[in-house]
């Protein structure tokens, strides 16, 4: 489900939870990874991924029913 | 929950790009700003990582005369007659002043060193839509300029009501998105600036309710307040779509390079055969509907093929698409292994919404005195949003230093009936949930004011959504803030549909995707005209009115 997290490298900064236009994250403790306690709200905005900083801690999953279809 | 009360002398509500021009513009000015956001200014609305295009006239690009370029706006072309030509030509005239202001604020306006109009265009008939500018970072800057000016921005509070006694508007009342507290804004002059309509129609995918082409946060909710205090909303019936991608619902069809070809290869416009960043294709611009017409027809599907493009226009493409706001739809291609230059992407056409909004002019008012609205409150474009959004807290800022205007009698009423409807969706056990709620909304209006309507339609379909609404106000529940602010987007969502059906009723006509089974056809009377809409004895009163 999107966003995931990578618990490893997440820092718990705080920045995709501050951020994120669907507060995906609500519910998020302050200096404790976040939460994706609403996942399906997702918009694929990519703000926490382009804002996260430290590459690679967080990524978006497109869901199946918004797999591009092409030829 | 616990209360609190802000006074401002200009209240902004909602801190996308119209907004936060609103602040910057009314902080200058040297008034006491408040903006009020759902979620964060720093990554909100749909302008939240990047943007389209910029419309505006530069002179040096343009050339000098400005009047021919008034008649060729997208906004004068659009369906439904939407704009006065003194509206476009204010908007035009200020536009470059804005544009040269957001580059120097370092929001790149001309990133390859030289004003650049690509895409959304006719070969041999440019337009004023096009300006390419790299905006993935324009909120972050947008939000430091307004907080520079000493605005006063509070995140994570959804307003859903205005507040208003005999002299006008006077303020709104908020709820938080994550802390349980009531909010009284108390203002001289609020500033409608909500954005798009989404969520009143069923998504390209309605089992993933999310996946929009528009951004989901945006539901229509100031189009719903101005209807309430008695502001009037102009051509609600109108549809609007747009198309791109399927199944991956994002808008942004103007910086695709390629052609959209039919599944034998076949172009299926008329103005490019090969992949040219000049233009693009534009016939997804001009017949949005194509696509989902040809899979109805069995005729589908309908491709973007990129095929061929040189690997100049690729970058550029690329390039484009991440300052849009599509990098997620750039990372999904990747990691699937799509590469465009070899795959052609189906596209489709997504939801419906309203084209219509509220009714404001070139200097953000409205027809409430105190009420200014700019942006996708009607028709905005990122371009048209910060545009009108600085003449509107402009006005909204000398207004309220001209005011002497002190609450009066009835706001405490309106306060009280207001928490009383939060304690009762939070506390209430047992109940609908918003999602619930929402899917018999997005369903009645699919059905009945969908595509294709008529009075018989639209006379049922009324008046099951007002059967519906009334029950959900009754059994609407909500467990936490954030299922609170659903639950409110949802019930606002009644009001705007409400006005979709009732502004049908009274266009009878079928006109460009408007379409009246019972009147299909163009009514010339109309040219010119549009539907106004506003509330009159507590219903939604229609008349036509001259527009140019």
């Amino acid at each position: 489900m999107p966003p995931v997290i990578e618990k490893k490298a997440c820092t718990a900064c705080g920045v995709c939870v501050s951020i994120c236009p669907q507060d995906v994250f609500w519910g998020s403790e302050r200096k404790q990874i976040p939460v994706v306690s609403y996942p399906e709200e997702c918009w694929h905005c990519n703000a926490c991924v382009l804002d996260c900083p430290v590459e690679g801690a967080i990524r978006l999953r497109i869901p199946f029913p918004a797999q591009i279809c092409y030829k | 929950m616990i209360e609190e009360i802000i006074e401002a002398d200009v209240l902004i509500v909602g801190g996308g790009i119209a907004g936060l021009m609103a602040a910057i513009r009314a902080g200058e000015l040297g008034t006491r700003v408040v903006v009020a956001e759902k979620a964060n200014t720093m990554r909100s609305g749909a302008g939240a990582t990047g943007n389209d295009h910029f419309m505006c006239y530069i002179p040096e690009y343009h050339g000098p005369d400005i009047e021919p370029w008034i008649d060729q706006s997208p906004m004068i072309q659009e369906k439904g007659n939407i704009r006065s030509r003194q509206y476009v030509c204010t908007l035009l005239k200020k536009s470059f002043d804005i544009v040269k202001l957001w580059d120097s604020w370092g929001i790149p306006m001309k990133p390859t060193g030289k004003w650049e109009c690509t895409g959304h265009t006719i070969p041999g008939f440019p337009n004023l839509a096009t300006l390419k500018y790299a905006g993935q970072n324009q909120k972050p800057i947008l939000t430091r300029e307004a907080r520079n000016r000493g605005v006063e921005i509070i995140n994570r509070v959804t307003v859903f009501d205005l507040l208003q006694d005999k002299s006008g508007v006077c303020g709104a009342i908020g709820t938080g998105t994550r802390e349980e507290k009531v909010i009284i804004f108390k203002a001289k002059s609020v500033v409608l600036t909500t954005g798009i309509c989404t969520r009143l129609y069923p998504g390209p995918t309605p089992s993933w309710m999310f996946n929009m082409a528009d951004p989901p946060s945006t539901t229509g909710e100031g189009r719903a307040m101005a209807y309430r205090a008695g502001a009037e909303l102009v051509n609600m019936e109108m549809p609007r779509r747009w198309a791109g991608p399927k199944y991956f619902a994002r808008c942004g069809k103007g910086t695709w390079i390629g052609v959209v070809r039919d599944s034998e290869d076949k172009p299926v416009g008329p103005y490019v055969t090969k992949p040219d960043r000049r233009y693009g294709d534009v016939i997804g611009d001009q017949y949005a509907s194509l696509f989902e017409e040809r899979m109805r027809e069995g005729r589908g599907p309908i491709y973007m093929d990129c095929r061929g493009i040189s690997e100049e226009d690729y970058a550029y493409m690329m390039w484009g698409l991440a300052n849009e706001g599509n990098t997620a739809t750039i990372n999904h291609l990747n990691e699937e292994g799509i590469d465009i230059r070899k795959n052609s992407l189906e596209f489709m056409t997504y939801e419906l919404s309203t084209r219509g909004g509220i009714l404001f002019n070139e200097n953000g008012e409205t027809s409430l005195k105190g009420l200014y609205a700019a942006g996708d409150e009607y028709f905005g474009g990122v371009g048209g949003a910060a545009i009108v959004g600085w003449f509107a807290g402009d006005n909204a800022a000398r207004h309220a230093g001209d005011s002497k205007h002190t609450i009066t009698d009835g706001v405490a009423e309106q306060i009280e009936e207001k928490k009383a409807l939060l304690k009762k969706i939070r506390n209430q056990e047992i109940g609908a949930t918003w999602q619930e709620i929402s899917a018999a909304l997005t369903q009645v209006m699919h059905d009945y004011a969908g595509l294709v309507r008529s009075e018989s339609l639209l006379q049922a379909g009324l008046s099951h959504l007002l059967r519906l609404k009334k029950k959900a106000y009754k059994e609407i529940i909500a467990k936490n803030q954030h299922e609170l602010m659903h639950c409110l987007e949802v019930l606002n969502s009644f009001d705007v549909g409400h006005l979709v059906f009732v502004s049908s009723l009274e266009r009878k006509e079928t006109r460009e995707d408007y379409i009246r089974a019972d009147y299909p056809f163009k009514n010339r009377q109309y040219d010119n005209k549009v539907v106004i809409c506003r509330k009159v004895n507590g219903q939604p009163h229609t008349e036509w009115r001259q527009m140019r």
